[in-house]
Parts: C-alpha cells; sequence; structure tokens
C-alpha cells in the first residue's frame, strides 16, 4: 500500500520556556557570586591546626560521657527544653487560632485592602527569628521562663495565623454558604461548614508545629533559656566533647521522638478508620494524642512556674514602656547604615549557599533515602541509615555546627554558610525523601524492565517529576535559612545577627530598631523572591 | 404562591431555575424587580431578621452542599443551626444533641443505620437523603427544592417529593421544586411553571397538562 504523506513542514525546534531560564542562570549567578563572598576563590579557607581538635571531637562521638550524674543533668534538662516547646506550641495555637479569624479571605471578603494590612501585620512577628524575640524579650521580662514561652509563641503564632487563615480559605464555600442561607449565623456556619474540613489540616499542623517548637527550644537554650541547648552551650564552651556528644545523641532521640509521634497523627487524620454502626466511636489515637498534648501542656506550665502577674507586673510594663520609648527614632547615622548593608550582603551570602548546598545534597541522597517497597536488605538497610543520618544534622542547631566548623575553618562568612548548610540539608533530606515516596513509582519501574540502569531509571523517570517539588521545598526552606541566619549571626558566626547582638549587648535601643528593620527588610524581600520564583515554577 | 401550593419548575438547563430558587433563599440578590418570601424581601433584610426568614425556609440544594467531613448526625442537626444558639451548636458536635429526633428523620428516608457514618462516605443518593432528613428537622414553611431526586430510584423519588410536599400539604406552607422528570411533576405538584431563557413560558395547574406538554421544555421532540 503506497500512502501520500503530506509534504514535511517547518521542523519544530526544541522550545525552552525563557522564564525558568532566566530563573535559573539567575540562581546560578548568585550563587557564584555568594560563594565569592564567601572567600571561596581568594586564598585559604581552610585552618589546617585545628584538624587534631576536630579529631579529637569526631571521635568522642563513639564514647559519649554516660555516667549517672551527667545523665540526670540531661535528664533534667530535656524536660525543661520539653515544658519550653509544649508552652511556646500552646500559646502559639491559641494566637493562631485568633489570629486566623484576622488574617483569613473569608473575613474580609472582597475589601482587600483592610486584608493585604491584616496579613502585612504579621510580617513583623514572623520576619524574626525566636532567639532574637528571645534577646528582646530578655530584656523586658528579665529572666523569667515566660522568655522562652514567647519567645517560641509569637512568632509561631503569627506563621500559624497565616497557615489556619490559608487552610480555611482553602475549603469549598458551598456548605458554609448553604448553612447560612438556612438561617445559621456566621459563626456557627463556620463551625458546621468551614471547620471540619479543614479539621485534619489544623491538627497535623498542629502537630507539626510541636515537633518545631522541640528544635527552638533547643535553640532558645543557647542563648540561655535553659534546657539541653543550654547544656550543650556548656559542655562545648568546657571543652567536654563526650559530654556534647551524649547531648546531641539526646537531642537526636528527643526530634526522632517529635517526629515519628508527629507523623503516626498526621497520617491518621489523612486516612481516617471508618465509623462505628451505631454509636459514635472515636478515633483512640487521635484522642489520646490530644489528650495527652492538654496534659502535656498543662503540666509544662507548672514545670515552668509560669504566673500570668509577671506579664502585667509594674516593672515589666515599665521596662516595656522604656525599652519603646529609647528605641525611637531609630539609628540613621552612616556608618550604621554601611555596616548593616554590607552585613545584610553577608547574610543573604550565606543563605544562598547553604540551601544551594542542602538542595543538591537532599537531591542525590534522597534517592538512598526514601522507602521503596519490594526492594532487597541491601537497600532497606541503607535507606534506614541514610534516614537516620537526616536526623543529626537537623538536631543538632545550626550555631553548634558553626562551632565544630570552625575547628577546620577560617572564620567568616563561610562556616556558618556551611553550617546552616548541614543543617538544612538534615531538614531538606527528610522532605525530599517524603516526596519521592509519593510519586506515582510505575514510569521508573517501567524503564527498569525496559533494562535501564538505576541511574538512567532515576534520572528519566524521577527527577523530571520530582525537580517541581524540590525546587519549591528548597524555595521554602531559603525563607526559613534566611531567618535562621541571623540566629547564626546572634552566636557570632557573621552577618547581620553579629550586629543585632552587638547593639543589644550594648543596649543600644536606636541601632536596635534599626537592624531589626534590615532584618524584616531581608526575609521580605526573599520571601518576595522565593514567591515569584514558586509561580515561575509552576 | 399561596398557601399549601406545592408548584413545580420545568426548563431545560441553564434556563434559570436555580437562579430562582437562590433568588429566593436570599443568596442572590435580584438586579431587578423585587422578591417577596414569607411577606418579606430578602435582600432588604439585615441581621436577626434575615436568619429569621432563613430559618423558616429549607432548601435542598442541587449540589447538596452538605459537609463531607462531618458525620451524618451533624449534617442533619445542621437543619437546626437556625434555631440553636452558637454554644449549642458547639457542644452537639462533642455530643450530639436531638439524636431521636435525628434517628427519626432518617429514618423516614430508610437511613437510620448511618447516623454516625462520615457523611463523604456515603454514596450520592444516601447523601441526597441526608440533605431531605436536614430539611425534616429543620421543618421549614417554605421549601425550596433543586432536583432533590436526581440520584434515587423511582421509588424513593417519589418518598422524597411526597416528604418535601409534606409541610404545603399539612401546614399551610408551600414548596417550589426544579424537576427534570415531567412525571414526578404531574405527579407530586398542584402547578407547574416552565422556564425558557429565564422568562416563563408556562404557568398552569398540573391537572390541565400531560407529559407531553412538559416534554417540550426539554426540548424533546416526538
Amino acid at each position: 500500500m503506497t500512502a501520500v504523506l503530506a509534504p514535511p513542514g517547518p521542523r519544530p525546534r526544541l522550545r525552552r520556556d525563557r522564564r525558568r531560564w532566566v530563573w535559573g542562570a539567575g540562581a546560578v549567578a548568585v550563587v557564584v557570586w555568594s560563594l565569592a563572598g564567601a572567600g571561596l576563590f581568594s586564598g585559604p579557607v581552610v585552618n589546617p591546626a585545628g584538624l587534631r581538635q576536630f579529631g579529637r571531637f569526631a571521635s568522642a562521638a563513639l564514647s559519649p560521657a554516660l555516667d549517672a550524674e551527667f545523665l540526670a543533668v540531661l535528664g533534667r534538662a530535656t524536660l525543661v527544653t520539653v515544658a519550653y516547646a509544649a508552652s511556646g506550641t500552646a500559646l502559639a495555637l491559641v494566637l493562631g487560632a485568633l489570629g486566623a479569624g484576622v488574617v483569613a479571605r473569608t473575613t474580609w471578603g472582597r475589601r482587600r485592602t483592610g486584608w493585604t494590612a491584616a496579613r502585612g501585620l504579621l510580617a513583623l512577628p514572623r520576619g524574626l527569628h525566636e532567639a532574637v524575640w528571645g534577646l528582646l524579650l530578655v530584656n523586658v521580662l528579665g529572666l523569667d521562663p515566660w522568655v522562652g514561652v514567647l519567645a517560641i509563641g509569637i512568632p509561631y503564632g503569627a506563621i500559624t495565623a497565616k497557615v489556619f487563615a490559608d487552610l480555611l480559605d482553602e475549603v469549598p464555600r458551598g456548605s458554609y454558604e448553604a448553612l447560612l442561607a438556612a438561617g445559621a449565623g456566621r459563626a456557627t456556619a463556620s463551625l458546621y461548614g468551614l471547620l471540619p474540613p479543614a479539621a485534619g489540616g489544623l491538627l497535623s499542623y498542629s502537630f507539626y508545629r510541636l515537633e518545631c517548637a522541640v528544635r527552638s527550644a533547643v535553640v532558645l537554650g543557647l542563648i540561655g533559656a535553659g534546657g539541653l541547648g543550654y547544656q550543650l552551650a556548656l559542655s562545648f564552651a568546657s571543652l567536654r566533647w563526650d559530654e556534647v556528644w551524649t547531648a546531641v545523641f539526646a537531642l537526636a532521640a528527643l526530634c526522632a521522638l517529635a517526629d515519628v509521634g508527629g507523623r503516626a497523627v498526621r497520617r491518621r487524620v489523612a486516612d481516617p478508620r471508618p465509623a462505628g454502626e451505631d454509636r459514635p466511636s472515636r478515633d483512640r489515637l487521635l484522642t489520646t494524642a490530644v489528650l495527652g498534648s492538654v496534659a502535656l501542656v498543662a503540666w509544662s506550665w507548672w514545670y515552668l512556674a509560669l504566673t500570668p502577674a509577671t506579664l502585667t507586673s509594674a516593672g515589666t510594663l515599665e521596662q516595656l514602656s522604656y525599652v519603646l520609648g529609647a528605641a525611637w527614632p531609630p539609628a540613621t547615622d552612616g556608618d550604621l547604615l554601611g555596616a548593616i548593608a554590607s552585613a545584610a550582603v553577608d547574610t543573604l551570602q550565606m543563605s544562598v549557599i547553604a540551601i544551594a548546598l542542602a538542595t543538591a545534597g537532599a537531591v542525590l541522597l534522597s534517592g538512598l533515602a526514601a522507602r521503596r517497597p519490594g526492594a532487597g536488605p541491601g537497600r532497606w538497610a541503607l535507606g534506614v541509615a541514610t534516614r537516620w543520618a537526616f536526623l543529626v544534622p537537623r538536631a543538632v542547631p545550626p550555631p553548634v555546627w558553626a562551632l565544630v566548623l570552625l575547628f577546620v575553618l577560617l572564620p567568616g562568612v563561610l562556616p556558618g554558610a556551611l553550617a546552616l548548610g548541614v543543617y538544612t540539608l538534615g531538614v531538606l533530606g527528610r522532605l525530599v525523601a517524603e516526596a519521592t515516596e509519593e510519586l506515582d513509582s510505575r514510569p521508573r519501574d517501567a524503564l527498569r524492565a525496559a533494562g535501564a540502569s538505576p541511574l538512567g531509571g532515576w534520572l528519566y523517570g524521577v527527577l523530571p517529576v520530582l525537580s517541581g517539588p524540590v525546587l519549591a521545598l528548597g524555595l521554602y526552606r531559603w525563607e526559613v535559612a534566611i531567618r535562621d541566619t541571623v540566629l547564626v549571626g546572634l552566636l557570632g558566626a557573621g552577618g547581620i545577627g553579629v550586629l543585632l547582638s552587638g547593639a543589644i549587648a550594648a543596649f543600644d535601643w536606636p541601632a536596635v530598631t534599626t537592624v531589626l528593620a534590615a532584618i524584616v527588610l531581608v526575609t521580605l524581600v526573599v520571601d518576595l523572591v522565593g514567591e515569584r520564583a514558586r509561580t515561575a515554577l509552576r | 404562591m399561596a398557601a399549601g401550593e406545592r408548584v413545580a419548575v420545568v426548563g431545560a438547563s441553564g434556563a434559570g431555575k436555580s437562579t430562582l430558587l437562590n433568588v429566593l433563599n436570599g443568596t442572590v440578590v435580584p438586579t431587578a424587580g423585587t422578591v417577596e418570601v414569607l411577606g418579606r424581601d430578602p435582600s432588604a433584610l439585615r441581621g436577626r431578621e434575615l436568619r429569621q426568614v432563613r430559618a423558616r425556609t429549607g432548601t435542598v440544594h442541587q449540589h447538596l452542599e452538605l459537609t463531607g467531613a462531618l458525620r451524618v448526625v451533624h449534617n442533619v442537626n445542621a437543619g437546626r443551626l437556625g434555631s440553636w444558639s452558637a454554644a449549642r451548636a458547639a457542644w452537639s458536635l462533642l455530643r450530639p444533641q436531638g439524636v431521636p429526633e435525628v434517628r427519626a428523620a432518617l429514618d423516614r428516608v430508610g437511613l437510620a443505620d448511618r447516623v454516625f457514618e462520615r457523611t463523604d462516605r456515603l454514596s450520592g443518593g444516601q447523601r441526597q437523603r441526608v440533605a431531605l432528613a436536614r430539611l425534616l428537622v429543620q421543618r421549614p414553611d417554605l421549601v425550596l427544592a433543586d432536583e432533590p431526586a436526581s440520584a434515587l430510584d423511582p421509588a424513593l423519588a417519589d418518598l422524597a417529593l411526597e416528604l418535601l410536599g409534606e409541610p404545603a400539604r399539612s401546614r399551610g406552607g408551600a414548596l417550589l421544586v426544579c424537576l427534570h422528570d415531567p412525571a414526578l411533576a404531574l405527579r407530586h405538584c398542584d402547578r407547574v411553571v416552565g422556564l425558557l431563557d429565564g422568562r416563563v413560558a408556562l404557568d398552569a395547574p398540573a391537572t390541565s397538562l400531560t407529559l407531553a406538554d412538559l416534554e417540550r421544555f426539554y426540548g424533546v421532540v416526538r
């Protein structure tokens, strides 16, 4: 049979999405600029003299301090950390629930200006790291347990308000409006039409916040709030490496516990059990988790001896009005502004290096870390080992990583950047592994069945689908990293945090205001760029 | 519409049936003209007065608009939110209130064994019956229903219209129901209104009409 084919038209060209290419090229340029800024291409960055000390530190991992006395101290420290995490989260959830009503689109309807203003109000509490809040609050409240609770509760409350509002706004309107049409009030209609569909998401997010709060409580310990972080800093300062490692393992265990518990709850919420026949049966696991958490919060309140009177005492109010009065107007002299500008650049570069390192590492390792049903025992063991290996980097707060890296690196932007990179790798590695597990495995299996190598199957069957979510996660973690960079700086590793801790230590309140404004501005810019990049990638 | 009247609205898709219902229950404000529902204009009412009129109007929506994540008992109880206080509504989510009435209502639609099932685990027809049970506990004077029998078998469809017409027959209420099935319209309604492109093209007592008259409205030419 002869077929007459149409004459070939102009050949279709390989078209590349220009917007994506501009973003990609821009990202590469920024990473190179950051590495240059960190001094990677100009002179030595490694400190060979510190290698011996680093070796001693590393080898102590195999012989952690296990004497009863230290373990008892560590046990009490763990309780303090847990108590701060629980009561901070409780406060954040209360603030978040109240705030969600204020910033939800449902509340504002078509009044866009009001909605934008309400959202803008959240930028200040959200833009400052928990540790920054801690340092500021110490100056108002003195050494009071409320400092730790508020330092977690305020920024977390702002984030929670935003996320809760988004969750409520995403619920389809039909049922809510039908209830209004049947004469229900707005509060009641929300209770029956909006909250139930969002409840799973709200509960999941609350437990996720609790997991994060454990890490934040450790960080607050580093700046003096007590608990595991404080113990870690003490042992580090007295060069007791064996104790440092015990504390690190305790941290990892605590984080693992929070992860596992939070995950179990979130899985159950996502896939609920079927109901009983003729009476309401409640899910045991969820009921236990919620009641247990309420009990935990009550215990923390008692254990930390929190008294609401402290917040409204005359001394507190007087100190607050003094600090606020001294902090206005902000300092605007040229030297300070110049220093802030160069520190802001350092901070930005640190965060860029950190996130580039973490994203690359997470993508490379995620193939190993992801659970793959039906794989052999060797692959299974490797997966378990990788997942556990991600736990240590994210259990240890970035400032401690910076101290460790300072053994072998010369001071500057690089140790802070790498410290943050290692920490973010721990977090991102887990997230990317989870994203990999959720992928449809059939395309890859088909490629393997057609004779592709494991790497080939991954390149053609996994990476193309994975790159979208991974980049989105990376950009999201960049927004978190910029806040953590300030924290690393607070403890001396360079960037804008150094200026802040200096100004607070000198009680130079006008300068503090200026630095805080700069921090909020930098975080806002990063949030904005991240948001735009995510939209371009979609 | 007079008290005690049962009116069927027929018309092709897009003729304006759903819009008519939404104007009547006050969720859509008419761009021209006025509406009077239960003696009041819903678009002129605010706050408590509006809620009172709305509580006396029961709607079965085309897409039902049930809350899938809630148990059936709460979705049925949602019919009473117009008369319950916010505190009672909140408490009922923890300890279901008025379960006997809910059970009785579900019994009438044949779903008594599903009281505590999650609503999104039910089939389309079962959910339609949950929406009917919600209407039964609401006990409205004016019933507005948009395709309330679309997912029901013929026997259940008759039962559904029977229940919807009850306020009109026994308490001097009224029923306005959009139907795609001309036979159901003729069997259960006193009057039939046909809509064509948003205008009334037919308004006659059900007894004076035949199936063939109605089928013309759906573009079925025999």
